[in-house]
């Protein structure tokens, strides 16, 4: 059961080793990501003003707003792959200095799932989510396989797993980009638009597994414009708009009383 | 002689030719890896200094190359045996070329694939060598096969420092044997007897690649 009291759905028994590499991390941090009076300029455009966002642990948390409202640089600056120029992140606590050793720690606790799935092509299902289990957390072969059989049941394509990404669907690939963040363990996981180059009949074998990972307590900071998603999973919906958070609110609040006019435009576009 | 006569002779230089290719890959190849690598990784004054090497061993005339290592290097006592002059220019030469190859390769590939790689906590020598690297060289493995042809048709200059391979035989027996046509044609010949099986591997390579997008697994 998790802190919700819904039932885990597990398709498998955690084999012993699972379990102890889930326990790696001890569950005092109260807020996995934060973001405090964050500035972010690209040259002299001002991509992130004053950004101020907390995702505690446990939560789920939407960001929607317009194209090139700053979206994907937040989230990108959750996890070092965007540099910042004013204001603090914190990851489970721990500042990022921008320090390469530091960066490398941290990103093993936060797990990230692209637009464009970024599965490595060269290898295999399986290769794709043992590859930093071996390389980064130097588990075994036999102990990475395991983990890894286990994620990929639980994005239900462990069958796939001797196949290489071009011989898997759109749906698929990103169901094996969820599996192979997944296998770190992360503290958090971070969706950029997941199923946006998704073509719509492959959409919501994505929003399952991702329905299925807030049900079990994963902490989730999401943009997307997934609005039953928003609806169905998540507690808080952040508004983004021209690098500013405009509005932050419940699911229910969001999309039946927005507060801004801006969002209710955003909405009536978003909802036509 | 005949002109099987003539053939077989200038295959005695044969020995010479493939010898020359064979160093100068031993040049060429680690010259290409390392250049190009590190031209894509760095910046600034360190990326202009490694540039200028490349570029010197690129983008000189092999001949003068010859020439200068040969016979110009003893007037400062400075005595290299004409095979190692040969394998180093061609080889240095050919691995100028290939590290343009390498370096385009590495810039090719989608930024994602890094991203996706340091997101995951890889720290950015195995990303180098397990995501970036791989991809990179197969897609450059039919440049590089092109190189090697050109490698293989540049090492009849070697002749000009006197070493002994099928070009300098050729122009051997064609002293001795009125016999241009005959002996330069058969000169011609044995080139492509030995580029030709190089040019179909490469095009047996290049569709490996287009057939099946992975040929690598991480086990
Ligand atoms: N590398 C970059 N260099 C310069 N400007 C950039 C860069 N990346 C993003 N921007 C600009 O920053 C702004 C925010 O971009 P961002 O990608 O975060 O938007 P977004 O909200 O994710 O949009 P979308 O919905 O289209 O993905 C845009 O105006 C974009 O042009
Ligand atoms: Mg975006």
């Amino acid at each position: 059961m998790n802190s919700d009291g819904q039932p885990m759905r597990q398709t498998a028994p955690w084999p012993v080793e699972i379990s102890q590499h889930h326990s790696a991390h001890p569950p005092d941090r109260t807020v996995a990501v934060e973001a405090a009076a964050l500035n972010k300029w690209f040259g002299s455009f001002h991509a992130l003003k004053d950004i101020n966002l907390a995702v505690p642990q446990g939560s789920r948390i939407v960001i929607c707003g317009p194209s090139g409202s700053g979206k994907s640089t937040l989230i990108r600056c959750a996890n070092g792959l965007e540099t910042f120029q004013g204001g603090t992140i914190r990851i489970g606590g721990a500042e990022l200095t921008g320090d390469e050793k530091q960066l490398q720690k941290i990103r093993r606790t936060v797990g990230m799932v692209f637009q464009q799935f970024n599965l490595f092509p060269h290898l295999t299902v399986m290769a794709n989510c043992t590859l930093a289990l071996r390389r980064v957390l130097g588990k075994s072969r036999s102990e990475a396989v395991g983990i890894a059989v286990h994620y990929l049941e639980r994005v239900r394509i462990p069958e796939q797993a001797h196949k290489y990404p071009a011989q898997l669907s759109g749906g698929q690939q990103q169901r094996v980009a969820i599996a192979r963040a997944l296998c770190m363990n992360p503290r958090i996981m971070l969706f950029d638009e997941p199923t946006s180059s998704l073509d719509p009949e492959m959409v919501k074998e994505v929003l399952d597994v991702m329905i299925d990972l807030a049900a079990d307590g994963m902490t989730m900071l999401c943009v997307t414009h997934e609005m039953g998603f928003a609806r169905e999973a998540a507690d808080q919906v952040v508004f983004m708009d021209q690098g500013r958070i405009v509005e932050t609110a419940s699911p229910a609040t969001f999309f039946a009383a927005p507060s801004q006019e801006r969002t209710r435009l955003f909405l009536n576009k978003m909802l036509r | 002689m005949t002109t099987v006569e003539i053939f077989v002779g200038i295959f005695e230089g044969f020995r010479v030719t493939a010898t020359v290719t064979a160093l100068g890959l031993l040049y060429a190849v680690p010259f290409a890896l390392v250049f190009g690598v590190a031209q894509y990784l760095t910046k600034g004054m360190a990326r202009l200094a490694i540039t200028a090497v490349i570029e010197f061993w690129r983008s000189s005339a092999v001949i003068i190359l010859l020439f200068v290592f040969y016979y110009v290097l003893p007037v400062i006592d400075i005595q290299l045996p004409a095979i190692t002059v040969a394998a180093m220019v061609l080889g240095l030469n050919a691995g100028g070329y290939g590290s343009q190859a390498v370096r385009a390769g590495l810039q090719s590939l989608d930024r994602g694939q890094f991203e996706a790689a340091a997101a995951l906590g890889l720290p950015r020598r195995h990303i180098l060598a397990l995501i970036e690297l791989p991809q990179a060289l197969t897609r450059m493995a039919p440049t590089f096969i092109n190189q090697l042809i050109q490698l293989i048709k540049g090492t009849a200059l070697v002749s000009l420092v006197t070493l002994t391979d099928m070009t300098f035989r050729a122009k051997e027996i064609a002293e001795s044997e009125y016999n241009p046509v005959g002996v330069y044609t058969s000169l011609l010949l044995a080139y492509f007897v030995i580029c030709y099986p190089v040019t179909v591997f490469g095009r047996w390579v290049e569709q490996r690649i287009g057939g099946r997008k992975g040929l690598t697994n991480e086990f």
